[in-house]
């Protein structure tokens, strides 16, 4: 290999061409950075400020707490309440995305790999399912929750979550099932499998990856959901979920908000869930890239 | 295995037997549901509605008809009976492909009403526990008996059914056929949730938006026709000069710089328009845009300001934080599970989380920062502004959704060659050049479908507003809700609904053309 030219200046023992890449890579971590910042910065807000004193609040702030305190964590857990909680949106978000997937892969294997009549025109009703806000629906879903007898109680979201669960783990997994090979179902066939025996035996075994996406992405909608917790459980303490808990919390005193407890509220019910996509964040940028779909 | 094989056309008395009973129950349902919808208490009242007891109008029987069962209901009911009978009369044919299909009805006949015993059970339990009294084990038993009866008989022919089903019946079944059958039956579970939770209630949300009900309510309510649409979408322009103290003065100014101007008629004050925004048109003239419900029209402004911006910046920051993560550096797989962290977050918590940190005074660590880099000179007050509500709302969706956003054109990146990039560099083209000839072009797709997709749920932003600014700053989702739930004006509050609804639509159906549902 040729050397460089002897005249070349060297600064600190490199060439120019060096310090230039040098500084691009330099550059482009600073680049990184920033974009973690933008995204860390309010997390991390959240959990300088759930060891904070409720006086601290309202002085000039600071990155970190003066006198760091482990109060708001015990208030959070003083009482049995938000434990209830807590252990309602486990289960409800557990059960509605068990749901969603297991009618979503027969939903799924039946509109990805088999041939009938009307396939098409479900596939858009499936769609249009995703198309209307929850909120249009809330009165008519009021009504049925009572005509069920389920108001008050965590039936009513199981009943109603797969409004949102569904439509997407069927998509996602029409779309997955539709890229597996032909070829499998007709070996089955010779083999003498019938077509649901493909699908359980074969099928599904396969399709594990997007299940476990899907499952996980029904269960963040489900944990984070908001407004139909709030107009059917949030009459009866007993069957809140998390959200509804945190945007009911009041704190020891009336006067104003328990912002420190509820950073410290919100810590405990964020930091699973972090730490779930942190684990699963390939299968989930996969889940999210293939369904483009916004909790 | 089948060693008597029948052909069809061969008759049986067994077969015959059960071609009677399925026409039976095909026939028993819809009477049954005939009956129901006969003796339910809201039908009951119109049909024997005599006038004269207090002013209240006649009740609607129709409406009380759609809003007690609709159409999608009574349609499925009707349905599955005729379905029954039909495939009851061709039975007698001695067809295996009938009989395939009756033994799936028998099933979920008995599964259907599986259903109903359990919930009706749930319903005396949960009934119990809330008053504090013991089960009423008699009452149980009443009420499930004959449905319990009734499943068991579904149950039993369906096992009768399925243990004889070839030496009854004979004749050829078609591969297109099992598929269809069995498609059938996986997606009956989805198909009963849809319909329970999303085509019913949109149906009442549409029955309801063409009249005056009340929320959670019990007076009846009755039909308005469009009035509600008619309240909500009328709009109407009127040119307007603008304030003077007098008339040779320049026009009048308010504290921060707008012109004061005159307001629209008395008389349309009085018929109930209130202006809800002024354009300047010069001449010291401006176009008044009225409407008879300036929440709602302030609200569709307020939601397409902050769907095109958030939106259109979302974008931009995506871009860019795709661009870096696509490069390579160490730490990027680490890189894109703390870009899924606000996406992570639930919205209430970080609604919750940025009013604290947009507190007004330099306690808000917005503030905070801004004043020590010196970029404002006094806190802000981000979230009581009126002005600075919906650019505050903006910073918040942003933060939330643009790495999710950078996520999603990532994959998009990901698939552009390298050696594109590598024959262009060597060819000269610069970095920029290089980004607006072949990374965009070759983006447009992954772009079209997250721009499309991201619209539609800015369209209908709900948590965000609702937490952050509650009654203070309304989207159409927030107002929608305000109608609802604090004024309890249901059918006006639907017929907002279908509104969002046909306007969300219209982009849906533009983002099904484009990602083309078949391919």
């Amino acid at each position: 290999m040729a050397q460089p030219l002897p005249r070349t200046t060297l600064v600190f023992g490199l060439t120019p061409k060096a310090i230039r890449a040098r500084l691009q890579q330099a550059f482009l971590y600073v680049l990184v950075i920033v974009v973690a910042v933008y995204a860390l910065f309010p997390f991390y807000w959240a959990f300088a400020t759930s060891f904070k004193t409720e006086s601290e609040m309202f002085q000039s702030a600071r990155y970190l707490p003066r006198n760091p305190t482990l109060q708001n964590y015990e208030y959070v857990f003083g009482d049995g309440s938000f434990l209830l909680s807590l252990r309602n949106s486990a289960l409800v978000s557990s059960a509605a995305s068990l749901f969603a997937l297991v009618a979503g892969s027969f939903a799924a294997y039946a509109l990805g790999r088999l041939r009938f009549r009307g396939r098409v025109a479900l596939l858009y009703v499936v769609l249009s399912m995703t198309m209307f806000p929850a909120i249009s629906i809330l009165s008519g879903l009021y009504t049925i929750v009572r005509e069920l007898g389920f108001f008050g109680t965590s039936l009513s979201l199981l009943v109603t979550y797969p409004v949102f669960t569904l439509p997407f783990t069927v998509w996602v997994l029409t779309s997955f099932f539709k890229g597996l090979p032909a070829e499998i179902e007709q070996a089955a066939t010779v083999d003498g499998c019938t077509p649901f025996q493909t699908f359980r035996l074969i099928l599904l075994p396969l399709t594990a990856p997007a299940l476990v996406t899907t499952g996980l992405l029904a269960f963040v909608q489900s944990w984070n959901e908001y407004l139909f917790a709030l107009n059917f459980t949030a009459t009866n303490p007993s069957a809140q979920t998390v959200p509804v808990a945190i945007a009911l919390f009041t704190g020891e005193s009336d006067m104003q908000e328990p912002i420190a407890q509820i950073m410290a509220a919100a810590m405990v019910v964020t930091i699973p869930l972090v730490a779930l996509v942190l684990i699963f964040q390939n299968r989930i940028v996969e889940g999210l890239t293939a369904g483009a779909v916004k909790g | 295995m089948m060693s008597e094989k029948r052909k069809p056309g061969d008759r049986h008395l067994l077969v015959n037997a059960l071609s009677v009973v399925m026409i039976l129950i095909g026939a028993l349902a819809i009477v049954l549901f005939c009956l129901t919808v006969l003796n339910d208490p809201g039908i009951q009242l119109a049909l024997n509605w005599t006038p004269g007891d207090g002013d209240a109008p006649a009740p609607s029987l129709l409406l009380i008809f759609l809003e007690r069962f609709g159409i999608i209901v009574s349609a499925l009911f009707i349905g599955a009976g005729g379905f029954f009978m039909a495939i009851g009369w061709r039975l007698r044919h001695g067809h295996i492909r009938t009989a395939y299909w009756a033994r799936i009805l028998l099933m979920w006949l008995a599964v259907g009403i599986g259903a109903t015993i359990a919930l009706t059970a749930f319903n005396i339990f949960n009934n119990a526990a809330m008053d504090r009294q013991v089960v009423d084990w008699g009452a149980l038993v009443e009420a499930t008996a004959p449905a319990l009866l009734s499943m068991l008989g579904a149950a039993a022919l369906w096992y009768w059914l399925n243990r004889n089903i070839n030496s009854l019946f004979g004749g050829e079944d078609s591969l297109i056929g099992r598929e269809t059958r069995l498609a059938w039956n996986l997606l009956i579970p989805t198909l009963a949730i849809f319909v329970l939770v999303a085509a019913r209630p949109l149906e009442q949300t549409f029955i309801r938006s063409l009249t005056d009900k009340r929320f959670a309510g019990s007076a009846v309510p009755q039909f308005v026709g469009l009035e509600n649409y008619a309240n909500l979408l009328t709009i109407r322009l009127d040119t307007v000069d603008c304030r003077k103290s007098d008339p040779d003065d320049p026009c009048s100014t308010r504290a921060n710089g707008s012109i004061r101007w005159e307001s629209i008629d008395r008389e349309l004050l009085r018929e109930g328009y209130r202006t809800v925004a002024n354009i300047s048109v010069g001449n010291e003239q401006s176009l008044a845009i009225s409407g008879l419900d300036d929440d709602f029209i302030e609200a569709i402004g307020t939601t397409v300001l902050f769907t095109v911006v958030s939106v259109a910046l979302e974008l931009v920051i995506g871009l860019f934080m795709a661009m870096v993560v696509n490069s390579k550096f160490r730490g990027r797989g680490a890189m894109r599970a703390i870009m899924l962290v606000p996406w992570a977050i639930p919205t209430v918590i970080s609604a919750r989380l940025w009013e604290l940190m947009l507190k007004d005074t330099s306690a808000g660590i917005f503030n905070k920062i801004l004043l020590d880099l010196g970029a404002i000179e006094a806190p802000l007050a981000w979230l009581a502004d009126p002005a600075l509500q919906i650019p505050t709302a903006i910073i918040v969706d942003v933060w939330k959704t643009a790495p999710f956003m950078a996520l999603l054109l990532l994959a998009g990146l990901q698939v552009i060659p390298s050696d594109l990039h590598e024959a262009a560099s060597v060819d000269g083209a610069s970095p920029v050049r290089r980004f607006f000839s072949i990374t965009l072009p070759l983006l447009r797709p992954a772009i079209a479908i997250a721009l499309i997709f991201r619209t539609l749920d800015a369209l209908r932003v709900f948590d965000l507003f609702n937490v952050l600014f509650g009654r203070q700053q309304l989207s159409m989702a927030t107002y929608n809700f305000e109608t609802l739930v604090s004024n309890q004006l249901d059918g006006y509050a639907s017929a907002i609904s279908v509104i969002i609804f046909i306007f969300i639509s219209i982009f849906a159906f533009i983002y099904v053309r484009l990602l083309n549902v078949e391919s």
